[in-house]
């Protein structure tokens, strides 16, 4: 047997060296590439060209911040994406919190379909729902970012409340049955007893929905139709359009930073809750 | 529990209120919109005219439909057996019990899910991919190797794809890890004592426990693999290219881009629509099918 631990080897001693490879050309790319983009963003776009970027003989160059925050009003997008992902975030948990509870706590006609549905539209291809809304959102003619802060909220729904949903019903219903006891009321329950329990799951949820919203593109694209409204990602390509008549390199990459950083950031801090997060609460089914 | 019946009712009404108004209606409008002649989006449904299959034939005829299927296609079958390998592999070694730095390179293989996939498309674009100073290209002159046309008419497509995998594996990778680590400790330990090798285990015990896993993550994939639409608008800007172009962008064009005509109407959108929708149904039920996870529940 002692043959055998030894043949096989790794469970006592660690894998063989061999498996960093991959691990590290990931990490090598990543890196390269993040911290290029980084550099040549203060850089100028001759040095570009030349393959200077790291010698800054010029010096650093924060104008190319300027030009893509401030000149292509990548700002104003910035603020948008923000408004978008705070307001969904906060819309879909009061929609969803409340409906997840009652799903995971009460009896009643149509529970189970209900259930049935929320993980059935969550495979629904946005493609198939888009045309319809667009409409809708043309002929009630609704201006600034108010529509788009709608349809936010109501994708996330469906997601959110089933993420909630496996999660009360994970959790035992003792602490609520004596509050219920006590006398509270079934409102006060769910406020002071049921939701401060979820609270990492609604932490892990809004996260993810903040993330999504923030990164959102396809349902921008197509349901903007207030130019200052834009949204995060279809400035961005706008603005890189624009910045390539000029073949202004640095300021693209100077935008792409700046995309980027909120999410970078938020993950930094808080990379063990999304990564584990979305592996198994998802969708179970 | 008992709970009154006002109180279901308040909490419950709104999140089905959001369900018919985001998905009830908009699917049924859509499905009904496919077989009409509709006018503009906001015509009403009085003043559409039955069209039969006429939209769906048009769009079957096109070629750029058709270019756009294959490339979706190409994706979803390529990228696929890519990705899931990959992902597939960073699983298994960073699911190992020893191995150094687990939660730091997890965090890093699973980085590029979170960041906006317009920001890193263009990362690939007009770096990684460039030409002149592109990393790939110094990378490739370290060693005498001539600079190669990445975004050529020839490449254009690999490169979007490589660019869709590398998006996409670090999310597979955590659901593979949740499987490997859903498998139990002793059935490892029984395998070991009867001498099994690390190669051996992998391939007779935890591959063929991750047969449920590996159909989600197919699942999920079939979704990514045919709404990438945002990969080709970054990387096709301006105009489609038939590199590039998938349904999606098809139903764009006819929508708000270069196609739109008096007799390429809304309902022809609507039927790309339910024709991607209906693909990914039978794909889906395909993958169900093959994948019979019943005989090796955990």
């Amino acid at each position: 047997m002692k043959d055998v631990k030894k043949v096989k080897g790794d469970t006592l001693n660690g894998p063989s060296p061999l498996v960093y490879i991959p691990l590290l050309l990931w990490t090598a790319f990543m890196g390269a590439m993040l911290f290029y983009i980084f550099g040549a963003s203060l850089s100028v776009p001759r040095d570009v060209f030349t393959g200077k970027v790291f010698k800054y003989e010029t010096g650093f160059h924060f104008e190319n911040y300027v030009t893509a925050w401030t000149t292509q009003k990548l700002y104003a997008y910035f603020i948008n994406s923000l408004i978008y992902a705070v307001v969904a975030c906060a819309g879909a948990l009061l929609i969803a919190s409340p409906a997840a509870y009652v799903l995971s706590r009460c009896k009643f006609r149509g529970n189970e379909l209900i259930k049935r549905i929320l993980i059935l539209v969550m495979s629904i291809p946005t493609i198939l729902i888009v045309l319809p809304i667009y409409g809708t959102l043309v002929k009630l003619d609704m201006k600034g970012r108010i529509p788009l802060c709608i349809v936010y909220i109501c994708v996330r729904v469906p997601y959110t409340t089933v993420f909630l949903l496996n999660f009360f019903e994970s959790i035992s219903k003792t602490y609520e049955e004596a509050a219920a006891i006590d006398g509270c009321t079934d409102l006060q329950t769910f406020v002071r007893i049921a939701l401060p329990m979820v609270r990492p799951a609604m932490t892990t949820i809004t996260l993810f929905n903040f993330l999504n919203v923030l990164n959102e593109y396809f349902i921008a694209l197509l349901l903007i139709t207030d130019q200052a409204a834009t949204s995060l990602g279809v400035g961005l390509t706008s603005i890189v359009s624009a910045l390539m008549y000029s073949s202004n390199y640095p300021a693209i990459f100077a935008a792409v930073v700046i995309v980027m950083m909120p999410s970078i950031l938020i993950y930094c801090f808080t990379s063990r809750k999304i990564m584990y997060g979305g592996m198994g609460g998802g969708i179970k089914g | 529990m008992k709970k009154s019946k006002t109180f279901i009712a308040c909490f419950i009404v709104p999140c089905l209120i959001v369900l018919a108004v985001t998905y009830f209606y908009p699917v049924a409008r859509t499905l009904l919109m496919s077989f009409f002649k509709t006018g503009s989006v906001t015509a009403p449904i009085s003043t559409w005219t039955f069209a039969g299959l006429t939209n769906f034939k048009r769009i079957a005829m096109s070629p750029d439909f058709r270019q756009g299927l294959v490339n979706m296609l190409k994706i979803w079958i390529i990228g696929g057996i890519f990705a899931i390998s990959l992902s597939l592999l960073f699983a298994v070694i960073l699911s190992h019990k020893n191995i150094r730095g687990k939660h730091f390179f997890r965090a890093i293989v699973y980085l590029p899910n979170v960041i906006s996939a317009v920001a890193i498309g263009n990362a690939w674009l007009y770096y990684v991919y460039n030409y002149d100073f592109g990393l790939i290209n110094t990378v490739l002159g370290w060693f005498g190797v001539e600079h190669i046309k990445w975004l050529g008419p020839d490449l254009k497509f690999g490169a979007m794809l490589a660019a869709i995998i590398f998006g996409v594996v670090g999310y597979y990778m955590m659901v593979f890890i949740g499987g490997i680590e859903r498998i139990p400790e002793d059935v490892m330990e029984a395998a070991t004592l009867d001498g099994a090798n690390a190669w051996q285990k992998l391939t007779k015990i935890t591959l063929p426990l991750l047969k449920g896993t590996t159909k989600t993550i197919m699942t999920f994939w079939t979704i990514v693999a045919v709404q990438s639409f945002v990969w080709t608008k970054v990387f096709s800007p301006i105009t489609t290219e038939s590199s590039t172009i998938v349904p999606i962008s098809y139903m764009y064009e006819i929508l708000f881009g270069s196609l739109q005509s008096p007799e390429v109407d809304i309902g022809t959108g609507a039927a790309v629509g339910v024709l991607v929708a209906i693909i990914i149904m039978i794909i889906t039920s395909v993958i169900n099918r093959l994948f019979k996870t019943d005989d090796l529940e955990l």
